[in-house]
């Protein structure tokens, strides 16, 4: 039917490709793993080139759900001249950063964490069902693989993988994505995994007598370490809780702090806090979207046994009095 | 010859893979993003013909599965690609090759390259596809797939019609 070339170099293709894929199902460190690092290096740069080249375009966010309540703002700014008009642009872009800045500087003081900020250069497509980002701070930058990654709202994700000057930071809402988390204020502990959607999380209580009420805000707890996520980080609210006190599995739906539709600038956490700063770090009750109903404090049993790597916690050091968390002098940030 | 025929799909694949992953990703745009690498490679096995269509296919899924922030494993894009460069390239008598029916073909890819990779990535055991959620992102990629092919499909034509003449299937 085709010319003998043909079939050949048909047959090659397609034995390198089942090739690649069963060198990756292996997994591990073996010289595959090197390969794919060299190619992420190198693609990574090339992202990094063309998220400059292409800013203009991308720099103004996500215009496509920006744009129909916009609609007003722009029969204002076509009265301006061409030229003002672009220098407004430029302004409210650099206004949007300035003021992410400012909430990452707010959660990293408050929380005394040291973080490096980053922007983020590329996101993987929808249907790849893997909610990753990379951003432009790698290796170079003090950047290592499991960092918490955290924005002026919140909990964004932690580092999958690092190249020399990019990485790779798979999102709180990645379905394979699972974080320790605690209830503010009375200490319930359980785990926030993603489920896939961009607007919603999974809490599931370790103690199935705990409870749960909508509006309760939800913190991390922190691994070992810091990694992969550190202690105190806002994560999310309880907007509908499942099933009802003593069943087996009690689970919540959880809406993230950050928004993760509209990620620009972030931070690596590269240092947590010595201290568990424990609720802290939390937006103010009456910025809240839902004014949580009062829940009683205290008789948490707090001593769950960790299920999973990422709550691999320390509870002593959660259970530390906030009176101590307070009196630790604010640390110098080292230049 | 064959040298500037390699580089003309290096350029026009890089730059699709670039563009989709730092561009497209973001503009936020509802259901699929749209499947610039896979018109991409419609539009190189239509231009060039089936071989070429492979080739360029395969380096494409090398390139999506290596580059950052893809987390799939490598290999599964490009087996897709590769068959989406042959049979395009193939199925299509050259004398039937009027603009609707290129879009056509564009539309069938992009969709089938959503619903091959998320079969594949399933039998090959990752938990991440959604089933609820294929048919919407297939029909969603069809349809930016339409869209996209004719600007793509013309103009990789003319490049390579200006490029390398006696390639081009007409």
């Amino acid at each position: 039917m085709f010319s003998r070339r043909t079939r050949f170099l048909l047959a090659i293709l397609v034995v390198a490709s089942l090739t690649f894929v069963i060198l990756d199902l292996r997994g591990g460190e073996g010289p595959f793993a090197s390969v794919r690092a060299v190619g992420a290096n190198v693609l990574g740069g090339l992202e990094r080139a063309a998220a400059t080249v292409f800013s203009p375009i991308t720099g103004a966010g996500s215009w496509w759900s920006t744009m129909r309540d916009q609609s007003g703002q722009i029969t204002d700014l076509t009265r301006e001249k061409q030229a003002l008009r672009s220098e407004l642009e430029q302004l409210t872009n650099d206004k949007a950063r300035a003021a992410a800045l400012d909430g990452l500087l707010k959660v990293a003081s408050v929380g005394q964490y040291r973080f490096v900020p980053a922007e983020v250069i590329a996101i993987g497509p929808v249907q790849d069902f893997s909610w990753t980002v990379t951003i432009d701070a790698g290796r170079n930058d003090g950047i290592e693989q499991d960092m918490s990654v955290i924005n002026g709202a919140g909990l964004v994700g932690r580092v999958l993988k690092t190249t020399a000057s990019t990485s790779t930071v798979v999102l709180i809402v990645d379905q394979g994505s699972a974080v320790g988390g605690r209830i503010a204020g009375t200490g319930e502990i359980g785990i926030v995994s993603g489920t896939g959607s961009q607007e919603t999380l999974e809490f599931e209580l370790l103690d199935p007598l705990a409870d749960v009420r909508v509006g309760d805000a939800l913190v991390t707890f922190g691994s070992k370490g810091g990694r992969p996520y550190a202690p105190g980080l806002p994560i999310g609210q309880v907007v509908e809780v499942q099933g009802k006190g003593g069943q087996l599995t009690r689970t919540a739906i959880v809406a993230p702090f950050a928004d993760m539709s509209q990620l620009s600038i972030v931070g690596v956490v590269t240092k947590p806090p010595r201290e568990d700063p424990r609720d802290s770090v939390l937006p103010a009750l009456d910025d809240l979207s839902i004014v949580p109903t009062p829940a009683p404090l205290g008789g948490a049993d707090e001593g769950a046994g960790a299920s999973d790597e990422a709550v691999d916690s320390e509870p002593a050091a959660t259970q530390a009095p906030e009176e101590e968390t307070a009196a630790v002098p604010v640390e110098e940030d080292e230049q | 010859m064959i040298w500037r025929q390699a580089l003309i799909i290096g350029t026009f694949i890089l730059g699709a893979v670039l563009i989709e992953l730092t561009v497209l990703t973001r503009l936020g745009i509802p259901g699929a993003t749209p499947d610039l690498v896979v018109v991409t490679v419609v539009a190189i096995a239509l231009a060039m013909g089936p071989v070429q269509g492979a080739v360029a296919g395969f380096s494409a899924g090398v390139l999506v599965d290596l580059a950052p922030p893809g987390d799939t494993l490598v290999g599964v894009n490009a087996i897709v690609y590769v068959a989406i460069g042959f049979v395009t390239g193939y199925a299509v008598d050259p004398r039937d090759r009027t603009v609707p029916v290129m879009m056509g073909m564009t539309g069938l890819a992009t969709g089938a390259a959503v619903l091959l990779i998320s079969g594949l990535d399933t039998l090959l055991g990752s938990d991440r596809v959604d089933w609820e959620q294929v048919p919407e992102l297939t029909l969603s990629s069809a349809l930016y797939g339409i869209l996209l092919a004719p600007a793509l499909i013309l103009g990789v034509a003319w490049v390579v019609r200006k490029a390398t003449p006696e390639v081009l299937v007409e």
